[in-house]
């Protein structure tokens, strides 16, 4: 079993165990019996690793510093241990060579207790195989996370090599298709362990000319959700590399029309609608038709097919939009919505994309993947600006698993326009404030790049 | 230790070798990994896991150099070092299949192969690696400033809330139930390779119908290639008719090679029925040209209604000229004549009577019972009534049964004399039986009474051996299944006679 998978594990047994402690009589075989198996898979683990550590930060639950998604198969459980670690401010928890079922059992009546009692209570009960460390105020990162500037040097690189590739199509030459893949793969990588810190990059935009940056937003985007719903790592790099390309037939159309400053008129439309078809061959041309390839030429052909069968190129109903497709769709909209271009100065700020997205679902976008892009992002993605109840202003900079419409939000200004420097605060759980309504950032002289780097 | 670990590493790199050769699925692959699975495995027990680092040219364990090969071509070490792979790392628990994926990906030795990339993607469980990152000179970007200008935005939120018809305050539910999970994930099931490939591939095509750039004919050209090695024939034929259609491209010429058709015995007797059909409708697609590999596959067909599916579809390609394979009609291979036969048999052409006409002698009976089956296509019964004599028991069974299903009245006499005759009694049983079936088929009018007679007054040669007349005379009575035959054996029924008595009762329960 793979270290993730056996995190899932001793998450699903955790919980079982809670449940079952709270439930039943401490002598009755379910408790005993849950406790045996979960000491078991720990005793198993102590074998091979010093320590069984869990470890929450930022949303997220890691174990033996492998980042658990939250994805559909485990989700109670994974959400259920993570919103305890987070009411008792339980940063890491760590079991160590020696435990026993008597011990666990003792920990998960503990874990019962509420976030003042927690603590005296756990002291009480002088545990000699686990122990617990706490969140301060402000959440420091895991040691193992420090670095945060790789992600954002995973991020230039791949917009770099997103660039170069494009270019060189532009201008007919060969390109790299295995940098190419290398920045895929590191992306996946990236995505595991801070999904936020790469989303909220996708959210900034525009660091390079539109197409280059959209291209790559949308990868990442599709990679995030194809995450969610449980892609293997091989779909994963397809998906990645498809998200990555949707667009590449864009290189065939005359440069001037894809920058022309002004609204096009319906002709200069038609032609740039035929960037699908265009990306098709595009792909035979540099990817070949390897399974990353294929996936890459059907994903470009059909990123403008519609849930109810209409968008461009026209096709009947006898083929079925890939799921690809349909993921990049979503990210594709998403992403075109929220960025600024030429012909679009001020773009869609997220809160209302994600409305959009939400109201075309079943229209444009399959209704089910749209849940999940918007379980994702939230109702108020990273990089929202949110003026709140309490006339200050905030940036979101974090999502709440679970919890949609309560994102984590650092208070950069106030209501006045003056920026301050101001704390982050979890709305799932500091339920004192309120968001009144989103707005552009702009607004407030405000630019998110500066708080999400 | 040492020597163990250099053990391991010997066999990875025999097995390596051995699979790039002949593919993971030979049988000498298999030799040379099942061995370095058992000794990998069983020192991986003892000591929990085993740790390679890999250098330019050298892989080495604990600091010692335990494999050097220093020509870039066929090194292990080097092909993992220039992807940026430095260490490797194995534990205990390791499963065959992982280790299967793991010899697989290190076998692909070509340039565009990206082996980092390759066993990222494999997602081993006991299989970790450590690749260095590429460091990049400069990647500064500059933070984007963004800047609107003498715009309300106020004004613009509102107008966009409004254009889009939004209701900023409108609940989402976000639940997921239970049946939705189950679509989604029934819905990413869907995403085989083989379902993209067929997509690709149609998308090719309809491309094909407006766009005959060389790019679209070369890609479907490689799919139809990717489609014959993955044995997904109903996509082959689909390209190769697409590619005639509409570009007048023969995509099929490449494969009408003797090797290639040759090597369908591979998996003609193990594929899918279905797969079976799509691959038959495949092959109708080839020309005259491969007629003669498609003879010479048919003896490794083991199935009989296989056999003769394929029978069907190369006639089918033979129907507009058949000459290709008479040759075989001379070959020494009895199976080859057997095949080609039945191949000729299944053409509408009256002149393959007489080519067939040579070989009603030929020394092999099984070569003249397949000539009787062609005859029979042909309705020659005349010509299978010679075969009634012939020296071979299974010759003559298959000339009674022949002519039983063509029904041939001319032969009532002769099978009558046959059965007075004295050796008619010492023939096996199946013969007297068919030669019984024969006479109902091909019966006259004084049929009836000439059952009669045999059942109740033929003394023949000694009590015990007209037994066996007498009840192939009863059960004839009941297959004529008429009130006259019946009558008569339920007046045999009555006889004191208890041979006669009891043929009739078997024959009355038939
Ligand atoms: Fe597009
Ligand atoms: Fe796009």
């Amino acid at each position: 079993m793979s270290i993730y998978s056996t995190g899932k594990n001793i998450i699903s047994l955790f919980y079982a165990l809670e449940k079952a402690v709270q439930v039943y009589d401490l002598r009755n075989d379910v408790v005993t019996g849950t406790a045996k198996k979960f000491g078991h898979i720990l005793r198993t683990l102590l074998n091979i690793y010093p320590q069984v550590e869990l470890v929450r930060y930022r949303e997220y639950v890691f174990f033996n510093k492998q980042r658990l998604r939250f994805e559909i198969d485990g989700y109670a459980s994974l959400q259920f241990i993570h919103d305890k670690m987070k009411q008792l401010r339980i940063r890491s928890l760590i079991i160590l060579p020696g435990i026993n079922e008597e011990e666990l059992i003792l920990l998960c009546l503990a874990l019962k207790k509420n976030r003042d009692e927690f603590p005296s209570e756990f002291n009480a009960k002088r545990f000699a195989y686990v122990r617990i460390e706490y969140t301060d105020a402000e959440e420091e990162t895991p040691d193992f996370l420090a670095d945060g500037q790789r992600v954002k040097r995973i991020y230039f690189k791949a917009l770099k090599v997103t660039k170069n590739l494009m270019n060189n199509l532009w201008k007919n030459q060969s390109v790299d298709v295995k940098s190419s893949k290398r920045v895929v793969h590191s992306l996946v990588n990236a995505l595991s362990q801070d999904e936020f810190g790469l989303l909220a990059l996708t959210a900034i935009k525009n660091f390079d000319e539109y197409t280059y940056n959209h291209s790559l937003n949308v990868g990442i985007l599709a990679l995030a959700l194809a995450q969610r719903i449980g892609f293997s790592k091989k779909s994963l790099a397809k998906i990645g590399t498809a998200g990555i390309l949707h667009d590449i037939g864009k290189v065939s159309i005359p440069r001037d029309l894809i920058y022309k400053p002004t609204r096009l008129s319906e002709q200069e439309w038609d032609i740039l609608k035929h960037h699908s078809e265009y990306g098709v061959k595009q792909i035979i041309k540099t990817r070949g038709l390897d399974e990353t390839g294929i996936t890459s030429l059907i994903v470009a052909y059909q990123h403008h097919w519609n849930y109810d069968f209409s968008g461009y190129p026209f096709h009947g109903k006898e083929t079925l939009q890939s799921t690809f497709a349909k993921i990049v769709r979503i990210c594709d909209s998403y992403d075109a919505m929220t960025t600024a271009r030429i012909y679009q100065p001020v773009p869609y700020i997220p809160s209302i994309a994600i409305r959009v997205i939400w109201k075309l679902s079943g229209q444009c976008f399959d209704p089910l993947l749209a849940k999940v892009f918007i379980q994702l992002l939230g109702l108020y993605p990273i990089g929202s600006c949110l003026e709140m109840s309490d006339s200050f202003v905030g940036l979101v900079i974090g999502q709440n698993e679970g919890y949609p419409t309560q994102p984590t939000v650092k208070i950069v200004a106030t209501m006045q326009k003056d920026s301050i420097d101001g704390p982050i605060i979890d709305l799932s759980v500091d339920k004192g404030h309120k968001i009144i309504r989103a707005v552009y950032p702009q607004q407030y002289n405000i630019n998110p790049a500066d708080h999400l780097t | 230790m040492e020597i163990i670990v250099q053990d391991i590493i010997r066999q990875l790199i025999k097995s390596i070798k051995v699979i790039q050769l002949y593919g993971i699925n030979h049988p000498s692959a298999r030799q040379s990994y099942q061995p370095f699975f058992e000794t990998l495995t069983g020192f991986l027990k003892n000591s929990g896991q085993i740790e390679l680092a890999i250098e330019q040219y050298s892989i080495s364990h604990d600091n010692q150099v335990i494999y050097q090969e220093r020509e870039k071509d066929i090194s292990i070490a080097f092909r993992l070092f220039r992807d940026g792979v430095r260490n490797i790392k194995i534990t205990d628990g390791l499963e065959f299949d992982e280790m299967i994926l793991f010899l697989e990906v290190m076998s692909q030795a070509t340039r565009e192969q990206d082996i980092a990339l390759n066993l990222w993607e494999c997602n081993f469980s006991h299989i970790d690696f450590y690749v260095i990152e590429e460091e990049d000179e400069d990647l500064n970007y500059e933070l984007p400033v963004q800047e609107i200008k003498n715009i309300d935005l106020n004004a613009k939120l509102a107008n966009i809330i409004v254009k889009e018809k939004l209701d900023m305050n409108e609940p989402i539910d976000l639940t997921l139930s239970e049946a939705e999970l189950e679509s989604l994930k029934t819905q990413m099931a869907h995403e085989s390779r083989e379902a993209s490939l067929s997509v690709a591939i149609s998308t090719l095509i309809n491309f094909l119908q407006h766009d005959k750039s060389p790019e679209i004919i070369d890609s479907l050209t490689e799919m139809l290639a990717q489609c014959i090695d993955q044995h997904e024939f109903y996509n082959a034929r689909l390209i190769v008719v697409s590619l005639n259609e509409y570009a007048k491209i023969n995509a099929i010429d490449k494969y009408e090679k003797e090797n290639i058709i040759l090597d369908f015995k591979n998996f003609i007797n193990t594929i899918s029925d279905e797969n079976l059909n799509q691959f038959l409708a495949f092959i109708s697609l080839f020309s005259k040209k491969s007629l003669s590999y498609f003879i010479r596959l048919m003896p490794s067909v083991q199935r009989t209604e296989r056999l003769e599916k394929l029978q069907d579809n190369v006639a089918y390609i033979a129907q507009s000229d058949y000459q290709p394979i008479l040759i075989f009609l001379q070959s020494n291979n009895t199976d080859l004549i057997i095949n080609t036969i039945a191949v000729l048999s299944r053409l509408d052409a009256e002149e393959i009577v007489g080519l067939l006409d040579p070989l009603c002698d030929y020394p092999r009976p099984e070569v003249r019972c397949s000539v009787i089956q062609a005859f029979e296509v042909f309705k020659q019964a005349a010509r299978i009534a010679h075969f009634i004599g012939d020296e071979e028991a299974m010759v003559r069974i298959k000339a009674f049964q022949t002519l039983t299903v063509l029904n041939y009245p001319a032969i009532y006499n002769r099978l009558i004399a046959r059965i007075k005759s004295r050796v008619f009694i010492d023939l096996e049983l199946t013969e007297q039986k068919e030669t019984f079936n024969c006479l109902v088929a091909n019966g006259g009018q004084g049929l009836i009474k000439i059952l009669k007679k045999m059942l109740f007054r033929w003394v023949l040669f000694g009590r015990k051996r007209y037994r066996i007349t007498r009840k192939l005379a009863a059960s004839a009575l009941a297959d004529i299944n008429t009130d006259e035959s019946r009558a008569i054996l339920e007046q045999g029924m009555k006889k004191r006679n208890p041979t006669v008595k009891q043929a009739c009762e078997s024959a009355l329960k038939q």
